[in-house]
């Protein structure tokens, strides 16, 4: 038999547990609250059954059978009697309330018994529950002391319906709020559910609802969708990197072969030299492979996900290399550099990724800057602790809307597309970023200051304690 | 001079043997790496080009061979595989350089002058001298024609190698690895602006410009 969803589901079944945990404690309450009424009800009464035999058989011993029907007469007009039957040593009734003893084959030993008398109730005959004890007199009679239980009886009748209404109660309230606790929380299951089936299917769009309620099922709806994000961007980022390699490759290859298809030609019609054209094309195909190498690097970091062979370094060193690297080229174009770098921040990352982003971060401001410009390098520690290379220059900048695209992959801006390579330039710093656990950021630089500005601030963010070495927390670990 | 080849691409080899015979080497090739060892172990040789990847046997166990069997011959590895790790191991097999493909013939032939070059000057040289230029190694100082000339660290480096290889084309690739220790491609010809410096610096007075360019290669200092 198939069950409804809803009784199939984790929660349900914890829900059933726990109700019956919890009726179980409720039947032990119930049960106690049972014994401390109604139970005590029909010990009172016995006791009191026992006193009056004790009285009574007090009285017997004291002056014999006429003691025993003094006393019973007086009994008998107050206002509860007691049942009495005082019986002869041969069997015979000697006196007493009812006619004959409830208790069947008495043996002498105090025999305990209940039974029901007949009563007359609104001029009804009726039957009245009833609990009595017969025990042997020293001369040989016997006396039995009952007691009409009818009320006791009913107060226990009362209790024991508001024991089950009570116990019915707690069961239905705890399946109820069972249904609906695990309702709510297989909803929010069903949710997270549906969206891994959709991206299973190829929807990479879905996201999980999250319900403002700040538990743990909207942590994990926002984690899921901000992995989703990043799955998303990357995937985005892959195929837009598939167009633009295909872009930055195929112009200067269509380029190539058109340059040497007129050499050709020239060639053939027995027109110039050759010369000027093949020098040509393998510049190109120089310019091909320059593009081809970045490409590559780009994926071989995107492939590793992590960056490969890393060492530790103090960071501002390798500034100051490639700073001296650059120096003259600033110089040379007219641009006054200047560095400001905290010495002491160890990173650990791969060298020669890290020279290369700061190289063409550095080259890039310094192809975009103007003569008369600045190019500033800095290395600096954040209060994050994270480390950061920097470099400001006075150029043109990058308009605010389009700097999240730059630093994304393989992005040009428009009025850059001349400059070649420059697009792959910070692509290839985005992917070290990434590939180190960092980042890169685009921020206007000093602003507008007469011709110059208002410039850009490139910064490649290095974690203080990247995220390879903060798992190795000195437990061994088998890898 | 002979160079052995050892290149299982054809095409790429008889293409490296013109390029190389044009610049005045006398090549010998081998196809695969057992080969390869075979006519390495008959000697004779200045400099053996190998590529990596090679069949029969791979170009570094090829040269791991020759080392343990005493052959110092200076070995350039060929290699489709750029990654520093690769490089590393290549060098660390016994390789004197690692050029990574394509490369451009300028390229090819400058590091293998470069290598034999090496070979020439074993002995341990305090003083380089090249034509009137001459560094002390030991002092750091630079004279031309007695008068001194004041470099940067790196200028002292930069021309140190240029002395080391003088006569010889060295390629801005080669400056980049050998005088920065940098295995990428700056997107700007940082190199130029390096070598003009230094240039104005060695030059600048002198009838006879000694710092070189040679188009479509690199740079050269002649005595």
């Amino acid at each position: 038999m198939r069950l409804p969803r809803i009784f199939r589901t984790t929660p349900f079944r914890l829900t059933l547990l726990f109700l019956a945990l919890f009726a179980a404690a409720a039947s032990a309450f119930l049960a106690y609250i049972y014994i401390a009424t109604a139970g005590e009800a029909a010990r009172r009464t016995d006791r009191e059954i026992e006193r009056e035999m004790r009285t009574l058989t007090a009285a017997y011993e004291r002056a014999g059978v006429d003691a025993v029907n003094q006393s019973l007469i007086e009994r008998a007009a107050s206002e509860r009697p007691f049942l009495y039957l005082l019986i002869g040593p041969d069997g015979r009734r000697i006196s007493g309330s009812i006619e004959a003893s409830p208790v069947e084959h008495f043996t002498g030993t105090p025999a305990w018994t209940t039974f029901h008398v007949s009563d007359l109730e609104q001029g009804q005959p009726i039957q009245r529950p009833a609990r009595g004890l017969q025990e042997r007199l020293a001369g040989g009679e016997s006396l039995f002391v009952g007691a009409d239980v009818a009320e006791d009886e009913a107060y226990v009748v009362k209790v024991v319906r508001a024991l089950w209404g009570a116990g019915a109660l707690v069961i239905l309230l705890g399946l109820a709020g069972g249904i609906l606790v695990s309702r709510n929380v297989s909803q929010s299951v069903t949710n997270l559910t549906g969206v891994v089936d959709a991206v299973r299917g190829g929807d990479l769009a879905a996201r999980a609802p999250v319900r403002g309620a700040r538990d743990e099922f909207d942590e994990l709806a926002a984690g899921l969708n901000e992995m989703l994000d990043r799955l998303e961007r990357s995937m985005a980022g892959h195929r837009h990197a598939g167009d633009a390699i295909a872009h930055d490759l195929r112009s200067p290859l269509t380029r190539l072969r058109a340059r040497l298809e007129v050499a050709y030609l020239d060639v053939e019609a027995g027109r110039g030299d050759p010369t000027q054209a093949l020098q040509q094309a393998l510049e190109d195909t120089d310019g091909v492979l320059k593009t081809f190498q970045v490409v590559l690097a780009i994926a071989r970091l995107q492939a590793a996900g992590a960056a490969p062979d890393p060492t530790s370094f103090d960071l501002a060193e390798l500034a100051a290399d490639v700073a001296e690297l650059y120096a003259p080229l600033c110089e040379e174009k007219g641009l006054e550099f200047d560095s400001e770098l905290t010495r002491g921040l160890t990173v650990s990352a791969n060298r020669d990724f890290v020279a290369q982003a700061l190289a063409n971060i550095l080259d890039n401001a310094v192809k975009y800057t103007p003569a008369g410009g600045a190019v500033m390098l800095r290395v600096r520690r954040r209060t994050s602790g994270d480390a950061e290379a920097s470099v400001t220059d006075t150029g043109p900048g990058v308009p605010e809307a389009d700097r999240a695209r730059v630093a994304e992959r393989f992005v040009r801006l428009e009025n850059s597309r001349n400059a070649p390579g420059a697009g792959l330039g910070l692509s290839l710093v985005a992917a070290v970023a990434e590939a180190h656990a960092g980042a890169l950021e685009l921020d206007e630089g000093p602003g507008k200051v007469g011709e110059l500005g208002p410039g850009l601030r490139v910064a490649l963010v290095l974690p203080a304690r990247p995220e390879r070495a903060s798992r190795d927390d000195g437990i061994p670990r088998r890898s | 001079m002979r160079i052995l080849i050892v290149e299982d691409d054809l095409e790429a080899a008889e293409a490296m043997e013109r390029g190389l015979a044009e610049a005045g080497f006398d090549c010998v090739r081998a196809a695969d790496g057992a080969e390869g060892l075979e006519a390495a172990r008959g000697g004779g040789f200045n400099v053996l080009i190998v590529d990596r990847m090679l069949p029969r046997m791979n170009g570094v166990t090829l040269v791991e061979t020759l080392r343990r069997q005493g052959d110092a011959t200076p070995v350039l590895f060929l290699s489709a595989l750029g990654e520093v790790s690769d490089r590393v191991a290549g060098l660390q097999a016994g390789g004197d350089d690692y050029l990574v493909k394509p490369y451009a013939f300028a390229e090819l032939i400058a590091r293998v002058e470069a290598l034999t070059r090496r070979r020439e000057t074993g002995s341990v040289q305090t003083l380089l001298r090249v034509g009137d230029l001459e560094m002390d190694l030991i002092a750091r100082e630079v004279r031309r024609s007695s008068k001194e000339i004041d470099l940067q660290p790196r200028e002292f480096q930069l021309l140190e190698f240029l002395m080391r290889h003088a006569g010889q084309s060295v390629t801005r690739t080669m400056l980049l690895e050998k005088v920065w220790d940098y295995h990428f491609d700056p997107q700007t010809n940082v190199i130029d602006v390096h070598v003009s410096r230094l240039r104005s610096k060695i030059d600048k007075g002198f009838d006879k410009p000694m710092l070189q360019t040679v188009r479509g290669a690199g740079y050269r200092l002649e005595a």
